[in-house]
């Protein structure tokens, strides 16, 4: 396991959020290591989205508290996290349609310039981007797609878009919600690959339903089920716990 | 006689009562609108129309033997009316919405809006052709006449049942959706459509019967506000607007809040009369922006984080349709040439609405905010434009400046207070908070009720250059113009109008890249105010006048209906629309009040056949051809690898 630092990047505790009376997540504490590849899994409706959304801020919890490098976020805008260095994916892919593959890269790496509200200035000044946009549609593969507009894109095409645009930002937490899902069996390889890849020197929360996945990259599991912790542990720990094989085979379906 | 805080009691019970009055209309009309809202996800601007329909179907009911002689029909009175009207107006509505609102339940929330503008107008000008200004009289009925004695006042028997009636119903509607199996399916086929049909429910029908029963309810409240108010056509134009305050403020989705914010508001709109007359008009607007400052979904609405912007651009941005550096010399040339092909006054108008179109359409366009407002921007700034010339004596140049200004915080005032809302939310807030300037207008001294500021001077541009020349005033009304198109065209075209075009299409994610997509929103609201702002000033010294009609809400539905026709999200979208606008009202003139009609009809063909405007349908067709001839070129090329290879 990754030695070069051990402490968390991501302390949550007694994280809990209520929908109309309804307790989608309670009593949360979730720890993150710095750099290691977490998994949060459990069946349907257990937490996990809702767990994504409170710790990106795009849902305020009911309460607990949300440390991110010892510094409490728990109030704080989802834009506000985002610039701290908290990227998110989405469960459906996240990506400007209409804009070209080039341009979706591009609007992540504006950002930092600092000239996003200048409205009097040409898009011409954006140019200075070109060469990193390049390189990070390499890393994916999307290269010769880089004019085309990304509506038009395969689906599994569009997921690696999207993880290209998160990387721009060069995170220090990658926030993956079911970065494989709907993709077939090719495109969940290379998917994986490519956040084996990027996991150097970077932390990665992913929600995840495909076991092998998870197996294959996760150091750690936290497994989640009616929005409760159920356990945590490394791959081999999780798939002996005779609790989370009770919650997959006799909780709802998945 | 005693006095309470100043105030003799007669006239506190008196205002107080009526306040209770229009807060049970109100609290009826809020009801369906939320119904409506709540149900089908319409913004049923159309409602007032209804109302109104309402109050005429009793009147014509009543004149049966003197509209239809010969037939030996009876007159049916008030009881009668109230049975029939709301159903006929219901099956009104049913066909409504079987003929159009149903059209529109798939598309973005704004064109429900602009449908029902459109559907509203028609009617409204419809009667309005027939009837004019004037009310007609109807009487309370017999069974109903006469006063109560209270002992502190003397109440009107036909109020008190107004006031109990409306109640009643109110009640009732409100424990029929939240209390019974039947509001349950209901709320269920609002949230998941296919859900409800699969347990053999007939959806489309329940809709319908939705819309009718909303719509029949306006029609029950027409009919109840005859004996009160004059049956004029304009009675529902005036209400509908007030009727999306209470809305808002009531809260995002809750029948209760409508019918506790309208009894409430018609209250506090009564005792306003009573402690301080010229607020009266402006009250409920100015409680609407409070309770939007500290309870963004309104007093009982549930908090929603459902970031969503609308996409309605039809533009693609590499077409040379988009290409700003090429339109910007050719409609120089145009411009330049144009006073010598028609009246210079009728080209200078075409320009300042082209320009306030153009403004509109940056806000409406490309940051996908259906703001509903912009009379506001373009009146206010006409306004202060013509004070400072007429009054302080400045130059043209700072006058229409001073305009800019004024409409540039009113923009940024507005923007910060409305922002937070998104879809047709955004267009009640921006359409109730308009009002606030205008019924000011209405009431200041400095701009002089319906006369309006007159006799502007034109004055002498920098010192030197008379503009009472009509040539020289034209040129640098175009001067104007370009430099506002340029400024579009590079906004759209900055770092900052690519941030505008993520949000737009995909506002989580541009969040979730870092950006406060709230903030970028505000700066291009304020952006579009201030150059609504320089076509209205611009307009105040061209026309030499700033009137009502600067502020009222139809001009900011003009905005709307030009960028419509042009083709929202569009560079040349707007300016197209805004001469086919135009140089419609300019032909339509001599038709007088059927004006009106016209555009209403314009609006609902445009949502029904031609949604993507002139120049979107354009677009469209232009890339349609690049894509055949692309597919094309594909199945050309296997012919040649063959050949290659062969070689």
């Amino acid at each position: 396991m990754n030695a070069v630092s051990t402490d968390n990047i991501i302390e949550a505790s007694g994280l809990t959020k209520n929908f109309a009376g309804f307790a989608a997540v309670s009593d949360v504490d979730l720890n993150v290591r710095r750099h290691s590849i977490h998994a949060l899994i459990g069946p349907n409706g257990a937490g996990k989205t809702t767990t994504f959304n409170l710790i990106t801020k795009f849902l305020a919890p009911s309460s607990g508290r949300i440390l991110y490098n010892g510094t409490d976020i728990t109030s704080e805008s989802p834009a506000r996290v985002a610039r701290r260095g908290i990227v998110r994916s989405f469960q459906i892919s996240a990506i400007f349609p209409r804009m070209t593959v080039g341009e979706n890269v591009r609007i992540a790496l504006q950002r930092p310039l600092g000239t996003s509200f200048r409205f009097w200035q040409s898009e011409r000044s954006l140019r200075v981007l070109s060469e990193r946009v390049d390189e990070l549609l390499t890393a994916v593969g999307l290269t010769d797609q880089r004019d085309q507009t990304a509506a038009g894109l395969p689906y599994g095409r569009k997921r690696a878009l999207e993880f290209a645009t998160t990387l721009a930002l060069e995170p220090e937490l990658m926030l993956l919600d079911e970065p494989t899902s709907g993709l077939g069996n090719e495109d969940v390889d290379r998917i994986a690959e490519l956040i084996r890849k990027v996991s150097a020197n970077r932390t990665i929360l992913m929600v995840e339903h495909n076991l092998s996945v998870v197996s294959r990259l996760a150091d750690m599991i936290t497994v989640l089920a009616r929005g409760r912790i159920l356990a945590e542990g490394d791959y081999s720990e999780i798939s002996n716990n005779q609790q989370v094989i009770e919650a997959y085979i006799g909780g709802e379906d998945d | 006689m005693f006095e309470l805080i100043g105030i003799p009691p007669m006239l506190l019970f008196g205002q107080l009562m009526i306040g209770l009055i229009n807060g049970v209309f109100y609290a009826m009309m809020s009801l369906g609108v939320a119904i409506i809202f709540g149900m089908l996800r319409i913004g049923n601007f159309v409602h007032g129309a209804q109302y109104m329909l309402g109050a005429f179907g009793a009147w014509y009911l009543l004149h049966l033997p003197d509209l239809f002689p010969g037939l030996g029909l009876p007159a049916l009175g008030y009881w009668w009316a109230l049975v029939i009207v709301p159903v006929a107006v219901g099956l009104v509505g049913a066909a409504t919405e079987r003929l159009f609102i149903r059209r529109v339940y798939d598309l973005e929330h704004a064109y429900g809006l602009l449908l029902t503008v459109g559907l509203a107008m028609v009617i409204e000008g419809l009667f309005n052709v027939r009837y004019g200004a004037a009310g007609q009289q109807y009487n309370v009925p017999e069974t109903l006449k006469g006063v109560v004695n209270l002992g502190f006042m003397f109440l009107p028997i036909y109020r008190l049942w107004v006031i109990v009636a409306g109640i009643v119903v109110c009640v009732v509607t409100w424990f029929v959706i939240e209390r019974t199996k039947l509001g349950s399916y209901l709320r269920a086929a609002t949230e998941n459509p296919d859900l409800v049909r699969a347990f053999g429910i007939n959806v489309p029908r329940m809709l319908m019967l939705t819309y009718a029963f909303g719509v029949g309810l306006a029609g029950l409240a027409g009919v109840m506000a005859a004996p009160i108010y004059q049956v004029s056509p304009q009675m529902g134009q005036s209400i509908i607007i007030t009727i999306f305050a209470v809305v808002v403020i009531g809260g995002m989705g809750s029948i209760f809040g409508a019918i506790f914010s309208g009894l409430m508001l018609g209250l506090i709109e009564g005792l306003t009369k009573v402690f301080y007359p010229q607020g009266s008009t402006t009250v409920i607007f100015v409680i609407m922006a409070i309770v939007l400052v500290f309870r963004p979904a309104g007093l009982f609405g549930k908090e929603t984080s459902a970031f969503h912007a609308a996409d309605m651009s039809n533009a693609r941005s590499d077409s040379f349709l988009e290409n700003g550096r090429l339109w910007l010399p050719v409609l120089a040339v145009i411009g330049a040439a144009l006073p010598f092909l028609v009246y210079p006054v009728f080209a200078m108008k075409m320009l300042c609405f082209a320009l306030f179109a153009s403004a509109y359409n940056l806000v409406f366009g490309y940051v996908g905010l259906l703001a509903f407002g912009h009379a506001a921007f373009f009146g206010a700034s006409a306004y202060v434009a013509a004070q400072s010339a007429a009054v302080w004596g400045f130059p043209p140049e700072l006058a229409i400046l001073a305009g800019v200004a004024m409409a540039t915080v009113i923009g940024a005032l507005f923007g910060w207070l409305a922002i937070r809302r998104q879809g047709l939310y955004f267009a009640m807030i921006t359409l109730a908070l308009a009002q606030i300037v205008y019924f000011y207008a209405i009431q200041a001294s400095w701009t002089h009720g319906e006369d309006g500021i007159q006799q502007v001077p034109r004055g002498y541009l920098f010192g030197m250059i008379d503009l009472d020349q009509p040539l020289n005033m034209y040129y640098f009304v175009l001067a104007i113009f370009l430099a506002g198109f340029a400024l579009i065209y590079r906004i759209i075209h900055s770092p900052f109008g690519q941030v505008l075009k993520s949000v737009r299409e995909n506002e989580p994610r541009a969040i979730s890249l870092g950006y406060s997509t709230d903030r970028f929103k505000l700066i291009a609201f304020t952006l579009s105010a201030m150059l609504a702002g320089l076509a209205g000033g611009t307009k105040a010294i061209v026309f030499q006048i700033a009137s009502l009609t600067d502020l009222h809400f139809m001009t900011s539905a003009e905005a709307l209906l030009m960028s419509l026709i042009g083709g929202v999200g569009t560079l040349l979208g707007p300016i197209v629309g805004a001469v086919v606008v135009v140089t419609m009202q300019k032909e339509f003139a001599s038709l007088g009040s059927w004006v009106v009609v016209v555009q209403g009809a314009a609006f609902v063909l445009c949502v029904l056949f031609l949604r993507k405007g002139v120049v979107g349908t354009l677009e469209e067709y232009l890339s349609n051809r690049q894509a055949r001839r692309a597919a094309l070129a594909v199945a050309d090329r296997p012919e040649t690898p063959r050949a290659g290879a062969a070689s």
